[in-house]
């Protein structure tokens, strides 16, 4: 009876496999019209949903904020597609201030149109700013009511914004970094009674494709090219996308990997480490940032060691200084990204103009830098290690590391502080900790020195072994230091933002990347928006840094001109060597993206050779890929 | 008879209610007892996480300004009892993390597919559990039923996730047969025709066989036992020596009496159905009430938090009431008096 049964059962199970064998992977769209992206924000929950401004978040990266939207202006995190990261896109030209940064005038592009036909003029940008206002729940919307006063229009292509009160950097609100305050449409809003719950279904575009289909169960968005794609910004100033249609779609870790060896993924987004090498070194196909070792992409976004310095005793420099020195980063750098990390001894990433506008200037007096240790000069800054991590990873891993300097410098890093736990540890002693009979550090007050550090526990494998690495040396040194995994979704609100950790294994600095101008963090960091722990922090200085010394800076930037990138550099540098001097938290490397392409059926991807934009294809700014982009002719 | 049964229903419906009442009561209470941020903070956090230029002084007017949208003001009591007013009406409110879509609406999107893959595999799995393992309990020392607990209890310790990837990268690459996840191609618009649904089966079949697999094993492992025992029982043995027909022994004496137990774990089982399966979600791209219970919990969506759940307390409650009041009429021994 049941070796029948079980007959029965296997057979059925492989007549239904050759009836299901498996097809074509989407019908109608020929595999050479179509290039396919992964969308990192996975399924949509509310897939219906394609109001980028309602409050909520309908998902940005499925496609909406990359090539349908369009905004005043963008800054792109690499050189920028005509050689200028700064890129005037729905705006003709740059902000213009008057004296006293109480207006902002905007000049439009004429001849652009919205997707259904209808023109793009000043009407659209005056509606966007008075309905975010009126709607301060909607996204951006609190900036406008806080600062606008009055929008108006002298002309079709003029809109003036009236001030509450001086901001010279009111444009940031509308310019593209990741994303940035995106254009509604005037006559699709208007007829809307709330513009809060409108699902703006079917999206009415700005950008050169058209919402052509979605999946009601949120993991895919097909786009389509407009017949029009010439009065899109995109298509207007830089020529004709090449893909006929764009698929986003979300896909598992393990997916991304195959599907990308099958060719039937085009961009991933990001892997873990040893899964992207793996693939580079199994697909042939496969188009990397950097062609060889570290192949990632560096964000401008900085991972440091956050310290809280209302927590007792990160609010000594001395013991800051010494938790510095007592870190090997050629080891930390190994156990998060396999060596692959782009590493930082100063406060802004090591990525796009920075290395030109900051790197290059501060070299020298990195070098000539020094902290005084028992009444000795101590010398910490040590440019060899970039040259130590990359013989560390062709001796564990085997990797084939380039061997000219200038290449490490700019894929690696320039250096970082030296590895002296002896130094650290006269720091220590000379601030009154004492270590007892089994090595182990203790306060002045005689009480065991504990560290808890705060890192992501799932989907950002790098951050957990970075941080764990970290704490094996902390407590080599004899510190008893700790990791506590946290979710991604609960690291900001729960822990950062509200200063509840005393250090954590993160990131508050983000840049421009393009742009030498760091008021994008660092406005937030003035004493005037201090908020102590417990309160959730007005930006990102989740590590309650206070400083008058920051404060001038920062009121310095504050009043300077965004355009002036001499006085831009001159303020961000001295702000670096506060940084470096009081050491207020440790940075580390810049956030690096194993972005992946695969060149088998696409060509034309954006590299460090060709660095025209951020392959990264949920940053807004990735859309200046697709007019490069063309066929290879595979099929 | 009549009275007695009339009284335990209502009895039982009584529970039922005061059960669900309680439940949902502390389901209201629990997550705002929580240390961590709410639904405000969470929603700010992801505001200025996603790379935006936040104004410092913005950000508190957006506090304020989520509160009273999220309808958070007030004290706890008074959002209790709105929250029962609006119950009551079938109303669950808006999701806070997709503001301000109902919840409903994100739960009846979720549910069909879940309840689709989840329902058929775990019948299935019932069906077939058992009967293997009513088959090998009677012939619990013949070689060829114990080479099939081996197997079958061989893959039982195989975690989930672990046997979804090894289907997921046998049949869809190494033999390309089925397709590597979702629900339907993409491109593909569901729709109530017989194509669409041969597309969904063929797209079901992996997750289904990883969920198939490791129920079975269950069902079967829990079966195979109650039979060893039964079997023993004086019963069974006076129907052998009274040369009963061995297919009506195992039919009537043996499966009959051993399938009480597991009737009841079918009717919980299902009503967890509405709690979803994350991990075949996650692999196989699966759309379904899993991955919205999750994503409810870490963006710290009470509205949405309480739907799902209240679904699955309703669930499991009704499983339950319906077979305490179908056993009586299933188990002799069983009666409606008190």
């Amino acid at each position: 009876m049941l070796k029948k049964g079980l007959f029965v059962l296997t057979v059925a199970l492989i007549l239904s496999s050759f009836l299901f064998a498996q097809t074509e992977y989407m019908s109608g769209i020929p595999r050479n019209e179509i290039i396919i992206i992964e969308n990192p924000d996975g399924r949509a929950t509310d897939p219906d949903n394609f109001n980028i401004w309602a409050p909520g978040s309908p998902s940005w990266s499925r496609g909406l904020q990359q090539i349908s939207m369009d905004a005043l202006w963008y800054i792109d995190p690499d050189a920028g597609i005509e050689g200028d990261p700064w890129l005037n896109s729905l705006a003709a030209e740059p902000p213009i201030y008057n004296d006293d940064y109480t207006m902002m005038t905007i000049k439009l592009r004429e001849g652009i149109y919205w997707s259904d036909g209808v023109e793009f003029t000043a009407d659209d940008v005056v509606f966007t700013v008075e309905t975010l206002k009126a709607h301060p729940t909607m996204a951006w919307g609190a900036n406008f009511e806080i600062y606008v006063d009055q929008a108006y229009k002298t002309d079709d292509y003029t809109v003036v914004l009236k001030l509450k009160q001086p901001n010279s950097r009111m444009h940031a609100t509308f310019t593209v970094r990741w994303s940035g305050c995106y254009i509604m449409p005037k006559h699709i809003f208007e007829k809307v009674e709330n513009p809060e719950a409108y699902k703006f279904n079917p999206p009415v575009s700005l950008g050169p494709y058209v919402l052509e289909s979605y999946d009601p169960n949120g993991y895919w968005n097909l786009w389509k090219k407009r017949d029009d794609w010439e009065r899109s910004t995109l298509g207007k100033l830089y020529g004709e996308p090449g893909p006929n249609y764009v698929l986003y779609i979300g896909l598992s870790q393990e997916r991304r990997f195959l599907d990308q060896m099958k060719h039937e993924l085009d961009i991933v987004h990001d892997l873990a480490p040893e899964a992207a090498i793996s693939l580079i070194q199994n697909n042939p196909y496969s188009v990397t940032w950097f062609e060889e070792f570290p192949w990632a992409h560096p964000d401008p976004t900085l991972i440091s060691l956050l310290l809280n310095h209302e927590k007792y005793p990160y609010n000594i420099p001395e013991v800051r200084w010494a938790l510095t020195l007592s870190l090997n980063m050629p080891e930390i750098a190994l156990a998060s990204y396999n060596g692959a990390a782009t590493i930082s001894p100063i406060a802004v990433p090591p990525t796009g103009n920075h290395l030109k506008w900051y790197f290059d200037p501060l070299e020298e007096w990195l070098k000539e830098f020094y902290i005084e240790v028992d009444g000795q000069k101590f010398f910490p800054y040590d440019d060899t290690i970039p040259f130590q991590v990359t013989d560390l990873a062709q001796k564990q891993f085997g990797y084939e590391v380039p061997d000219d300097p200038e290449k490490i410098k700019e894929s690696l890093g320039y250096g970082w502080w030296k590895y002296s736990p002896e130094t650290a540890e006269k720091l220590l002693i000379s601030q009154g900790f004492t270590k007892d009979n089994r090595g182990r550090w203790r306060l002045p007050n005689g009480d065991l020195w504990r560290i808890n550090i705060i890192c992501e526990a799932e989907g950002r494998p790098i951050a957990t072994r970075g941080a764990e690495k970290v704490a094996e040396q902390w407590r080599r040194f004899g510190i008893d230091a700790q990791i506590q995994g946290v979710g991604t979704a609960i690291l900001w609100p729960n822990y950062l933002n509200p200063g509840n950790f005393e250090v954590a294994y993160a990131w508050n600095i983000e840049t421009w990347g393009g742009h030498p101008d760091l008021s994008f963090f660092l406005r937030t960091w003035h004493s005037d928006f201090y908020r102590e722990s417990g309160e959730v922090s007005a930006g990102s200085n989740y590590i309650r840094y206070k400083s008058d010394e920051l404060d001038k800076i920062i009121e310095d930037l504050i009043k300077s001109d965004f355009f002036d990138y001499e006085e831009s550099i001159s303020i961000g540098l001295d702000f670096l060597k506060l940084m470096v001097r009081d050491m207020p938290e440790i940075p580390l490397m810049s956030y690096n993206v194993f972005t992946i392409c695969d060149g088998y059926y696409w060509t034309g991807y954006p590299t460090s050779e060709d660095p025209y934009t951020n392959p990264v294809p949920n940053w807004a700014n990735s859309k200046y890929m697709f007019p490069k982009l063309q066929p290879t002719g595979r099929k | 008879m009549k009275k007695n049964l009339a009284a335990y229903i209502v009895r039982r419906l009584l529970q039922f209610l005061i059960l669900v009442f309680i439940s949902t009561s502390f389901i209201f209470i629990l997550p705002r007892l929580s240390t961590d941020t709410g639904p405000v903070e969470q929603a700010i956090g992801r505001a200025m996480s996603q790379g935006q230029y936040t104004d410092p002084q913005a950000v508190e007017h957006l506090r304020k300004s989520l509160e009273i949208s999220y309808g958070l003001e007030g004290n706890i009591l008074q959002q209790y009892f709105n929250f029962w007013r609006n119950f009551l009406k079938g109303d669950l409110g808006p999701s806070f993390a997709y503001f301000p879509t109902p919840v409903t609406d994100l739960i009846f999107n979720a549910l069909p597919w879940t309840i689709g893959l989840l329902g058929t595999t775990t019948i299935l799995s019932w069906l077939i559990g058992n009967w293997i393992g009513g088959v090998v309990g009677c012939n619990r020392n013949k070689k060829w039923a114990r080479s099939i607990e081996v197997i079958i209890n061989g893959f039982r310790p195989f975690p989930h996730y672990i046997l979804a990837l090894i289907l997921l990268i046998f049949f869809s690459y190494i033999l390309p047969i089925f397709p590597s996840g979702g629900a339907y191609p993409p491109g593909t618009i569901p729709e109530l025709s017989w194509g669409f649904f041969v597309i969904v089966i063929k797209h079901a079949f992996l997750p289904a066989l990883s969920l198939l697999i490791l129920g079975i094993g269950g069902w079967f492992q829990g079966m195979r036992t109650l039979v060893s025992h039964i079997i023993k029982e004086d019963y069974v043995v006076y129907a052998k020596f009274a040369a009963i027909n061995k297919k009506e022994i195992f039919r009537n004496y043996i499966l009959r009496n051993a399938m009480l137990p597991q009737i009841t774990g079918l009717a919980l089982q299902l009503g967890m159905l509405f709690s979803g399966t994350l991990i075949v979600e996650i692999v196989f791209n699966y759309p379904g009430i899993g991955f919205l219970a999750y994503q409810a919990i870490l963006r710290s969506d009470y509205n949405l938090i309480m739907g799902v759940t209240i679904f699955s307390i309703v669930a499991v409650a009704l499983g339950t009431l319906i077979v305490d009041l179908l056993y009586p009429l299933i188990d002799p021994r069983i009666t409606y008096v008190k």
